[in-house]
């Protein structure tokens, strides 16, 4: 049994987890207290694709009393937010012990999250994660889920992470980052909190999907017709993208099956791993049956902007590796068409020293949509994982900003009250000038010219 | 298409430029289409024809292989064809039913299926094929030019389980849809976008479990032909976009009434139209159980007026609480109402609202225009005089006040006038005049007279104060002594 513990931190890893879960206890067919839908089981059986027992188990587990209870763990510096869970529509799906919450926030700080307010509690989150890891034969790693720009999201995490690079050595970690957006954030210091994170957390992530509020604001007001899209309307599209990652870790499928396998498809190199996301189809509910969407449609809508989880060009950058995952009615013949297209139409350049490809999976299990939601439901759908140069642009515009207040010292004694360092802010900074080198040099092609090897 | 002695074959609708015209075709290109089992296998099943003897041509892209894993076992997992549930034949030139039972018997699990963009014909061959599918849920037949049984007494079909069709661009009327929908007893959502349909009659006894409706795209539907569809009982969401509507009215009720008409409509699509009154949208406010409205993209709520438009449109219909997708929350809803309330306080006094409810008369034109003022009033009080005060522009010349300026003590001084902010403190007003009569500002003291209160001084001795504080006005004289 190869278990995943998901880690939600913060407003948004919370939100985002609130999301999630809905979404794959609906595609489980797992009731608001935990109980499996009887008739949801026996349709699964009577059509099961591959014989095998739930593959659900990975994230979900199975109490005495028939009970599912999602393998996770939520925690924030204030009470709202895990309020909300507590006395939400799936309260009776989790433990209490799953749930922790501080009382005074980090007031989107990094400072207060990863020192001052953070520290305080650090000991107690071990504790609860130590006992759900516990029950677990085979734990692959961790699934943490958070925010770039918040205090707890940036500080907390960072020193959540850290403790369990120490405490679970090799388990691997893959993140979920929402990358700040200037239209929906209120808070100024966000660059501060996300480069700071970042520099803290490079060593101790293996994986790091990023999805940029801006990107999910626009498909949310362009694409779906929300005229002012809310947190609620960005999380269950994000909680979409999160689901078509994970599927083959709750459903049997052939491609990325575990956490290491995200690691060997995708990342070559250690801090070069923060591949894009790309999924589609995105239908608005109120336009459901008005244009059906073929493998081919959908592989071609992953290579188009606004289809992008994250805002970059990745026709200015290089591809080093990258995963296309099917899911619903989906032939082998319709994927071999579509990726025969695509290689006409798209020039998808890739670094030549790498020997990774394209990997492409299917999974039947069709895509579900939260009854009521803002997406109509498919038939198919894709997801894109690339990990591609070109996402670089992301933290180009990041640092830009940080240099912009840094430059001012701005808003700077909000974080050197709590006991931080300037020395820590120039530190961070260097790391992700450094990175932005490394993901320059991965894009150079490799030289020989038989004296020398640049 | 014509073969070469003129027979018609088939005719797609998005072929052929021009309506009279035809082209000449081999009779061995034609595609006659195959049965529904056929295309099945085609789709889901390994064939053993050459291109198909399982080993996988490598694709690359970029000079990088293309590597596929797992599709071997995907492959013979779909082709356990009676475990499927979920298909889709879009585009696999399906024209028959097939052999009798075949479907039946090879595949009797499925519950879902797309066989959109087919070359179905008739209704008969979808009920061959749909009798055969006892589970079956959603059926898309999207852009299927079918023929529909000309009399009422031919068989229908029994979809027995069907909740979900989808009829978009299969040029099927609405009288056609009537005469099908006995056969469709548990249909909970209809899709018939584009279709070019006039609704002619009222469904009566059949679709009466409708619970969605799209009618997106069929640009002859107007409102009076909605009233043939407002008396669906369990009608929830009614799908309206790009219809071209520019009006509505419910005949049933009066202003300020609720309709009898749609009773459990919840949710209103109305995307793309030629919405431009405000009288549409006030009616919309007399649907009893209408909680969402979609109404982007039309003359009313783009250009000048978008930015109130949201607010007018809440103010104006009382029980929504999402609109455009976005919830209403209470804030929005009071702030909304409050800014309707004010914006039209004026138009209310003028039609003859009054404070006073024993003298609040506003007429019929007014109450026609705004059906909700009035209740807004009883919910937040009428509007105060002060809030209809049209605010001057905060320019700085309009805080200025112009005042004379009087020594009393040395009348061979001249009189001045002078242009003095009332946000002005004594304090600097001294000083001012301190600079101008080269007389220290401790020696100073004012005071101030107003032609409004002849014969009276009023003392300005609070130096912190400002000429406002002190109630001094345009035209009045301040009296300088030392």
């Amino acid at each position: 049994m190869r278990e995943c513990l998901s880690i939600h931190v913060g407003q948004a890893g919370v939100q985002i987890g609130d999301a999630c879960w809905e979404l794959y206890c609906l595609e489980h067919g797992i009731q608001p207290d935990g109980a499996v839908l009887d008739s949801k089981k026996d349709r699964l059986e009577n059509a099961k694709m591959v014989p095998m027992a739930a593959s659900f188990n990975t994230f979900f587990c199975e109490s005495r009393a028939g009970k599912h209870v999602p393998r996770a763990f939520f925690m924030d510096l204030e009470p709202t937010v895990i309020d909300g869970i507590r006395t939400g529509k799936y309260r009776s799906l989790f433990h209490p012990e799953q749930l922790v919450s501080g009382k005074e926030d980090a007031a989107n700080s990094y400072a207060r999250g990863h020192y001052s307010v953070g520290s305080e509690i650090i000991d107690l989150v071990l504790e609860r994660i130590r006992k759900l890891a516990e029950p677990c034969n085979g734990l692959q790693g961790f699934l943490i889920f958070r925010s770039f720009g918040g205090g707890t999201g940036s500080g907390f995490t960072s020193l959540l992470m850290e403790q369990l690079s120490i405490h679970y050595g090799r388990k691997t970690k893959l993140e979920f980052c929402v990358y700040p957006a200037p239209r929906i954030s209120t808070a100024v210091v966000e660059p501060y909190n996300s480069v700071l994170t970042t520099h803290a957390t490079l060593e101790h992530s293996d994986c790091t999907f990023m999805v940029d509020n801006e990107a999910l604001y626009d498909i949310c007001h362009h694409q779906l017709g929300i005229e002012r899209p809310s947190y609620t309307s960005i999380n269950g599209l994000v909680g979409q993208a999160v689901s078509s990652i994970t599927a083959s870790l709750r459903f049997e499928g052939p491609l990325n099956v575990d956490l290491i396998e995200f690691q060997t498809n995708l990342v070559p190199y250690p801090r070069i791993h923060f591949p894009m996301t790309a999924f589609a189809p995105i239908v608005s509910a109120d336009k459901a049956y008005h244009k059906t969407f073929s493998v081919s449609d959908i592989t071609t809508a992953c290579f188009e902007f606004s289809n992008q989880l994250v805002k970059c060009d990745p026709r200015l950058g290089q591809y080093m590796a990258c995963c296309l995952l099917y899911r619903g009615d989906v032939v082998p013949k319709d994927v071999n068409a579509a990726i025969a297209a695509m290689k006409s139409r798209h020039s998808i350049q890739f670094v030549d020293w790498c020997p990774t490809g394209f990997k492409v999976g299917i999974n039947n299990h069709p895509p579900t949509m939260m009854p009521g939601g803002h997406l109509a439901k498919v038939q198919r759908a894709v997801c894109m994982l690339s990990n591609t140069t070109a996402v670089v642009e992301a933290w180009a515009r990041l640092d830009h900003k940080f240099d912009l207040m840094y430059a001012k010292k701005a808003f700077l004694h909000w974080y050197i009250r709590e006991g931080m360092e300037e020395g820590e802010f120039l530190e961070a900074r260097e790391d992700l000038a450094a990175l932005e080198r490394d993901y320059e040099e991965v894009g150079q092609s490799l030289r020989y010219d038989g004296k020398n090897e640049y | 298409w014509r073969t070469c002695n003129n027979t018609f074959l088939w005719h797609r609708p998005s072929c052929g430029r021009h309506p009279t015209g035809g082209s000449f075709v081999r009779p061995n290109k034609v595609n006659f289409g195959v049965d529904f089992l056929t295309a099945i296998k085609k789709r889901y099943v390994l064939e053993d024809g050459p291109e198909e003897d399982g080993k996988e041509q490598i694709v690359t892209i970029g000079n990088k292989p293309v590597e596929t894993i797992g599709f071997d076992s995907i492959i013979k997992q779909q082709s356990q064809l009676s475990k499927l549930q979920e298909i889709s034949l879009r585009n696999c030139a399906v024209s028959c039913a097939g052999d009798k039972g075949g479907i039946a018997k090879a595949c009797p699990n499925i519950r879902n299926v797309d066989v959109s963009r087919n070359l179905l014909s008739s209704w008969d061959e979808v009920i061959d094929i749909a009798d055969q599918l006892t589970h079956l849920e959603v059926l898309n037949l999207s852009e299927n030019k079918l023929r529909f049984p000309s009399d009422s007494l031919s068989s229908t079909g029994r979809f027995t389980t069907l909740k979900v069709l989808v009829l978009s661009r299969t040029g099927i009327t609405w009288a056609e849809v009537l005469q099908c929908a006995a056969g469709w007893p548990v249909l909970e959502e209809l899709y018939l976008e584009s279709n070019s349909i006039s609704i002619s009659e009222r469904p009566i006894d059949i679709l009466q479990t409708l619970k969605l409706l799209d009618l997106s795209s069929n640009r002859l539907i107007d409102e009076n032909q909605l009233f043939l569809i407002a008396y669906l009982p369990r009608l929830e969401q009614l799908i309206l976009s790009d219809i071209g509507i520019s009006s509505l009215h419910f005949p049933d009720s009066g202003i300020g009434c609720k309709s009898s008409m749609f009773p459990s409509l919840q949710y209103l699509v109305l995307n793309d139209n030629r919405i431009s009154q405000w009288s549409f949208i006030n009616e919309l406010d007399k649907l009893p159980s209408l909680q969402a409205l979609s109404c982007l993209r039309n003359p009313l709520t783009e250009g000048s007026g978008a930015e109130t438009a949201r607010q007018f449109i809440i103010a104006r219909i009382g029980q929504l609480q999402t609109l455009n997708k976005c919830k209403i929350l209470p804030e929005e809803r009071r702030g909304a109402e409050l800014d309707y309330r004010k914006a039209f306080g004026n138009a209310w006094k003028k039609a003859g609202g009054h404070q006073d409810p024993a003298q609040n008369r506003p007429n019929e034109e007014f109450l026609a225009a705004h059906p909700r003022y009035q209740s807004l009033c009883l919910k937040y009080g009428a509007p105060e005089d002060g809030e209809l005060k049209i605010q001057q522009p905060f320019l700085l010349k309009n805080q200025l006040l112009t005042l004379k300026i009087k020594y009393p003590n040395k009348l061979d001084e001249k009189v001045i006038e002078k242009q003095l902010p009332d946000s002005m403190t004594i304090q600097k007003v001294k000083g001012l005049l301190s600079r101008l009569l080269k007389i220290p500002v401790s020696d100073l003291l004012l005071s101030y007279e107003s032609p409004k209160m002849p014969g009276r001084e009023i003392e300005l001795e609070n130096d912190q104060q400002s000429l406002q504080f002190y109630s001094v006005e345009n035209g009045d004289c301040l009296l300088v002594r030392w």
